[in-house]
């Protein structure tokens, strides 16, 4: 797959110009070729760019000049002088026929408007019912339906959904969910999460995918993931494949398959975890991000600090780099550069000023220990795994 | 007016010269005529004026040679790249000067930032569609302004869909190249 790079077929894809065999084989390259994916993010941009183009309105006056012009060169013109034929040329008890049949229409459409969601005008995503009976806007679905920009779609205890998101993907709503469609473009589908639980599994190239919730915004990397939003607003999010960023204005947590991330209003992503760390070290975590009192957050870090040696904790870790300051950044840097140590190229005073250079290298890097299946901390990695492992990357270098 | 009221019976009123179907035809299309001249005359609404009426001059006088083999918005949008290209071409042995003025008065200041510092994004967008080479702009405005599938593109450009695919993209990169600073701009964020 790395040997057949999809640069021709970026334009194509976003305006779904591509059978499904062919966007599915360009998803699964992009998502794994930083170099495509580069080259793409620069044509959406382009092409959000073009979208930008007004179309113009011609000046009144045309249509006078064309006229003239036409009778200046006397252009044949055969004015069709043919009568209409009008209500008025009716007889009476035709038009009054007509009048009940256009009012039995009339409350045939009103009476259809009031049992069926309407058809939403622009456009709209398919939404399939799987149990219950969801509702788009206040009309019920019985079979499926569409949802359209602007739309809320909501199921109670009972009622059970499935959207087809564009050709990108499909997300099941779950029981007692309020999910809205806020924008879908060839370069960006948006969804509003205002509670309840979805389930999304896209399978296109990074950020064309967002859910908007209270307290932060998902933006899909090519992956499947769960999101809960509770009544204030709190929302947890799970990866099972692939990467999803949490986002709030300058906060980003970014999260890997088998990793989760909480939420808060007013606060943002807290700092992700993998699920299978201790019940102690998630407890710590939650503390330091959204605690209020300094010296319970400080605890909460020594705590964390503290924790066993886990490559897998390096996700964490890594994540607080940016959220702590002075001598605490000093001690997260020396855990996690025990635990896992910087690249070439990464230096302890780079990390401490926050060098966004060498923090995304060194997460690249640590990236490799995030895979699904624990890993062993690199320090005890034996002599055979490392020559493995490096084998592993220069194929992958030499392939991209 | 909506484009789904020109439907064959206009067009058949049109080939036998009904006055009402004609307006009828001028009205659904013309915006659309106008939004590609002005665009293919680097923004001079005079030129897009008169290449308009142009266009609708000689649709008026040879909408009896279309005979429905292909759709009329591909037949139409054919008719009205080559006029603007035939009036390009016209107007560059005529005023070999004028057209060079045109695209300097928008190209000759640097940087770019500068350039379009002051202009809306749409109209940045604009002058920035203005720079692109006509072999990347045609299939960028037939694309967004008239809404045709790379098929139709490839059938008004006499080319394939592969080099309108190909097209796009070159025209989308320098779009974007010509156009990054405005990227942060929150109209156009994620």
């Amino acid at each position: 797959m790395f040997f057949h790079h999809v640069t021709k077929d970026f334009s194509a894809y976003v305006h779904g110009e591509l059978s499904s065999e062919e966007s599915r084989r360009f998803a699964e390259h992009i998502i794994s070729c930083q170099r495509c994916r580069s080259k793409f993010e620069e044509i959406k941009l382009g092409i959000k760019f073009a979208e930008q183009l007004p179309r113009l309105t011609a000046p009144d006056h045309l249509w006078e000049e064309i006229e003239n012009l036409r009778a200046r060169q006397s252009v044949p013109v055969t004015q069709i002088v043919a009568p209409r034929r009008f209500i008025s040329n009716w007889k009476p008890q035709l038009a009054g026929i007509a009048a009940v049949l256009l009012m039995a229409i009339g409350v045939g459409i009103l009476w259809s408007y009031r049992t069926r969601p309407s058809t939403p005008v622009g456009p709209s995503w398919r939404v399939a019912r799987l149990g219950g009976t969801p509702k788009i806007g206040s009309a019920g679905i019985s079979n499926g339906g569409q949802l359209g920009v602007g739309q809320w779609l909501e199921t109670d205890s009972t009622s059970k959904a499935e959207i087809s998101v564009a050709s990108i993907g499909q997300v099941q709503i779950d029981p007692n969910t309020r999910v809205r469609l806020v924008e879908t473009q060839p370069t960006e589908h948006r969804l509003e999460l205002a509670r309840g639980k979805m389930s999304a599994r896209i399978w296109a190239p990074p950020r064309l995918f967002f859910v908007d919730t209270p307290s932060a915004v998902a933006a899909d990397l090519g992956c499947a993931y769960t999101l809960e939003v509770d009544d204030s607003g709190a929302s947890l999010l799970r990866v099972t494949f692939g990467w999803v960023a949490l986002e709030l204005k300058d906060r980003e947590s970014m999260v890997p398959s088998g990793a989760a991330c909480q939420t808060r209003p007013g606060i943002g992503p807290g700092t992700p975890y993998f699920e299978d760390v201790s019940a102690a070290f998630r407890d710590a975590l939650a503390q330091f991000d959204f605690g209020s009192d300094p010296a319970t957050r400080k605890a909460a870090l020594d705590q964390l600090l503290e924790e066993p040696a886990e490559a897998r904790n390096t996700l964490t870790l890594w994540h607080l780099l940016s959220r702590v300051d002075g001598n605490e950044r000093v001690r997260v840097y020396e855990k996690l550069a025990s635990l896992w140590p910087p690249p070439k190229g990464v230096s302890r005073e780079g990390i401490l000023n926050l060098d966004q250079e060498m923090l995304e290298r060194w997460k690249d890097n640590l990236a490799a220990g995030w895979a699904q299946r624990p890993l062993a901390p690199a320090s005890l990695l034996d002599p055979l795994s490392r020559v493995k492992r490096f084998v592993r990357q220069m194929k992958h270098k030499i392939a991209d | 007016m909506a484009e789904q009221t020109i439907d064959r019976r206009v067009i058949a009123d049109c080939q036998q010269g009904d006055r009402d179907a004609f307006r009828l035809l001028f009205e659904a299309y013309k915006d659309k005529v106008f939004s590609l001249a002005v665009y293919s005359f680097g923004g001079d609404k005079s030129a897009a004026d008169d290449v308009t009426q142009q266009i609708f001059l000689k649709l008026f006088s040879a909408i009896g040679q279309f005979r429905g083999e292909s759709e009329f918005t591909t037949w139409l949008y054919r008719l009205v790249v080559n006029a603007c290209t035939d009036e390009r071409r016209r107007r560059k042995r005529l005023l070999p000067l004028g057209e060079t003025l045109v695209m300097s008065d928008v190209s000759g200041r640097k940087p770019q930032e500068k350039q379009f510092a002051r202009l809306e994004i749409s109209e940045a967008v604009q002058a920035a569609i203005g720079e692109l080479k006509p072999k990347f702009r045609l299939p960028i405005l037939l694309k967004y302004i008239e809404g045709l599938s790379y098929e139709e593109i490839a059938t008004v450009l006499n080319c394939s869909k592969g080099t309108v695919a190909s097209r796009l993209n070159r025209g989308h990169s320098q779009l974007a190249k010509r156009l990054s600073y405005l990227k942060n701009q929150t109209a156009l964020g994620d």
